[in-house]
């Protein structure tokens, strides 16, 4: 507040222009000349973001939602997948920005990493070559969309509506604890060791994440990697072929497909034509 | 012209209004918070990515599709959880790292789901030639 008294003019309107009744509040000016300090003290709450990490709360924030929107509208499943792609990864700096870097570097990792390379592989498996022509419509019929869209929008003004009156609950319920720790959390990251480029700091929020894994959090760990096996055996069990399946079960092929059982395999029960 | 009647009409209607939200601060407050996000706009973004993915599992007919809005739906939770684990580590409790557990279990499921779900995707499209949606209908009666 008390860098920009001296300044006349521009100054002078921004400054009117954020005088509202019951808070004064740093506006503009202060992106580029207050100390980031001095902006943190201005507010109360914590878990409010500031100059550069507000402009780019709201860069990720916009592309994760127009990719999103450009997931579900495009008409080739490819297109699909690199929107789905930019919008993971847009989450994941919002992550980042949430001081969750582990999280951020999992969701690159597995998702773009694993899952989308899987959908692109599967894509490309099965036919999209009639989608991309434009002779399929992309979407269900005028009466399933409108009355989807209507669910959608209801449940819109739902969420908004929540959202609203319970974070001002919950903020008010916490004022005291969020006003005192926002001191206490910003002298604790002046203690952590700069990175290497001294614009950052080293977080402790991996071993935080991964110390609390194991201590609170072992036992559903145990069950996740128990899950992953199950899904390991389950899609290669799901993905083999008729040839596959009947050489497994030491079945001849010819038994399978003879006169008497003429028809395919869904999902293990032979299905007459 | 009726286009210059009709701007002479609403300029002056629009000023004024503007006026009125500048003296009363609610343009300057609005901005405000647009210049400092806080819990509420992370998870105003997140639910508006999980009614577009609620919007594409409704809507679309190509089973990938479906999935991958799923995919945009698990993701919409995820961000809520990092963003209440953050409000709670402002609120002083330091090890409040139970959102980002939650995250990396809805993560493991989500990639197993995204397994198993494109196994039967391979499947289907073995047997049925179509990954249409409205023309696998083997269980309707």
């Amino acid at each position: 507040m008390v860098d920009f008294r001296g300044e006349v003019g521009l100054n002078q309107f921004w400054m009117r222009l954020s005088n509202s009744k019951n808070n004064v509040t740093v506006t503009y000016y202060s992106f580029f000349k207050a100390k980031r300090q001095s902006a943190i003290d201005n507010r109360q709450s914590a878990m409010t973001l500031h100059g550069w990490e507000a402009i780019f709360f709201w860069v990720f924030a916009l592309a994760a939602i127009l990719a999103g929107l450009l997931t579900v509208m495009a008409r080739n499943a490819v297109h699909s997948a690199l929107f789905l792609i930019s919008s993971l990864v847009s989450v994941a700096a919002l992550f980042i920005i949430l001081r969750a870097e582990f999280i951020a570097g999992v969701q690159i990792l597995v998702y773009v990493g694993g899952v989308m390379v899987l959908f692109l592989f599967v894509i490309m498996l099965v036919n999209v070559g009639a989608e991309e022509r434009g002779r399929e419509e992309i979407f269900n019929g005028t009466r399933q969309v409108a009355a989807s869209l209507v669910f959608c929008f209801l449940l819109a003004l739902g969420l908004l509506a929540a959202i609203g009156t319970g974070v001002d609950a919950m903020q008010k319920r916490d004022a005291v604890a969020l006003g005192q720790s926002t001191v206490q959390r910003n002298a604790d990251e002046e203690k952590l060791p700069a990175g290497a480029t001294g614009t950052s700091r080293i977080t402790k929020q991996a071993e935080v994440v991964g110390g609390s894994l194991y201590r609170y959090a072992s036992l559903p760990f145990e069950i996740a990697s128990v899950l992953l096996l199950v899904a390991i055996i389950g899609s290669v069990m799901l993905a083999r072929t008729l040839k596959q399946e009947a050489s497994a079960d030491d079945v001849a092929p010819e038994d399978l497909s003879g006169p008497g059982v003429e028809g395919t395999i869904v999902m293990g029960v032979i299905e007459n034509p | 012209m009726i286009t210059d009647q009709l701007i002479g009409f609403a300029f002056p209607f629009l000023s004024f209004l503007l006026q009125e939200t500048v003296a009363k601060g609610r343009l300057a407050s609005a901005w405000d918070k647009v210049q400092h996000p806080d819990l509420s706009k992370f998870l105003v973004i997140g639910a508006l990515l999980f009614i577009i993915g609620v919007a594409g599992v409704l809507t679309r007919r190509n089973i990938i599709v479906i999935f991958m809005s799923i995919e945009l739906i698990l993701n919409a939770a995820n961000l809520n959880f990092i963003a209440f684990s953050n409000y709670l580590q402002s609120t002083g409790r330091a090890n409040a790292v139970a959102g980002q557990l939650f995250a990396i279990f809805v993560i493991v499921v989500a990639a197993a789901e995204a397994a198993i779900g494109l196994g039967i995707v391979i499947a289907l499209y073995r047997n049925k030639e179509t990954i249409w949606v409205d023309e696998i209908d083997i269980l309707k009666w």
